[in-house]
């Protein structure tokens, strides 16, 4: 079991270490407006996501997130 | 008063050039391409005779805009934009850049946006040519690289729309990929349009007070994968070559500014 903070810290992580990312990330932050993610940038990091948590999302999940806040609710609402 | 009439003229031959154009391109859609679907069965076969058909009708596009007077037109190193299998670039400061860069290569696969799917003149050409949708994400990008590593040309516009007025809006980072997987040659080729017409937003009348001059100058080729050494991982390879293309693009416009 891990805490919101934690799962924020993997998402923070991921972010950096794929894509160089420095600037503020917080769970409100918009992935393609403010992270400056594409659609590429969001299947690598659901690969690492999911090597990191040992869970595979599907599709449909995927495609309803647009904040940094919905890859956290959805990591936690699976863990 | 001879200013308003050179004007005034320009924004007849303007209309009569788009005109022309677009009757063209229904001439096209209404008799080549529904041909060439039955007399040519192969579908790459095809695809190229179509292309080369657009090529043609792009040239005579250009060369009409010319003679009415409306455009002036400069090309540096255009032989080299023939080749196959590369992956061209460009800054897209007009509604008529991909016209110009067409008129220059026989063969040339292009990515179209969704709306134009739906416009009449658009359509027969987009589907006798195997142009490429640009709804498809990141599929589009697998798209590009068959392309390419089938020996085909491509045309991308990195800004993904047309360029703010004299200058050069953010990159997306799709043709970076593209060219990092394909390994295909990469071309940067700068357009310049002095006075800027024919902007996102602007009407085709709205000509401005002298005649347009457009240069394609056609620049060297790019490694893409030196642009993105050391890179760890292909999302911030990406982001290395986009930003370093971006700036080349951004001195090169600042130089070329009179």
């Amino acid at each position: 079991m891990a805490s919101r903070d934690e799962i924020l810290a993997w998402v923070t992580g991921v972010l950096t270490e794929e894509f160089q990312y420095t600037g503020e990330i917080q769970l409100d932050s918009d992935l393609t407006d403010d992270i400056d993610l594409d659609s590429i940038d969001a299947m690598d990091m659901t690969v690492r996501l999911e090597e990191k948590t040992g869970l595979s999302f599907k599709e449909e999940e995927l495609k309803s997130l647009r904040t940094i806040g919905d890859v956290v609710d959805l990591i936690d609402g699976r863990l | 008063m001879l200013r308003k009439i050179s004007r005034a003229w320009r924004i007849v031959g303007t209309g009569i050039s788009f005109s022309v154009f677009g009757i063209l391109g229904l001439l096209l859609a209404a008799t080549a391409f529904p041909l060439t679907r039955i007399a040519v069965r192969d579908r790459v076969a095809r695809e190229f005779y179509n292309q080369k058909l657009i090529h043609w009708n792009f040239r005579l596009f250009v060369r009409l805009m010319v003679a009415v007077g409306v455009l002036e037109v400069t090309v540096r190193n255009g032989d080299e934009m023939a080749r196959p299998g590369q992956l061209v670039i460009a800054n897209h400061p007009s509604l008529i850049d991909i016209v110009l860069l067409v008129s220059l290569m026989p063969q040339a696969d292009c990515v179209v946006k969704k709306e134009a799917w739906s416009n009449p003149f658009m359509r027969g050409a987009i589907s006798a040519t195997g142009y490429l949708p640009n709804d498809a994400g990141d599929k589009l990008v697998d798209a590009c690289v068959e392309r390419l590593r089938a020996g085909r040309s491509l045309v991308l516009f990195p800004e993904g729309t047309r360029s703010p007025k004299g200058s050069i809006g953010p990159f997306r980072r799709g043709f970076a990929h593209v060219a990092l997987e394909s390994g295909a040659t990469l071309r940067t080729v700068v357009i310049r349009c002095e006075p800027p017409t024919l902007m996102r937003g602007q009407p085709w009348y709205d000509v401005p007070d002298r005649r347009v001059q457009m240069t394609v100058d056609c620049g060297e080729t790019v490694d893409p994968r030196k642009l993105a050494e050391g890179a760890p991982t292909r999302g911030v390879a990406a982001r290395r070559i986009a930003a370093a293309l971006r700036d080349f693009y951004g001195e090169t416009l600042q130089n070329l500014m009179p």
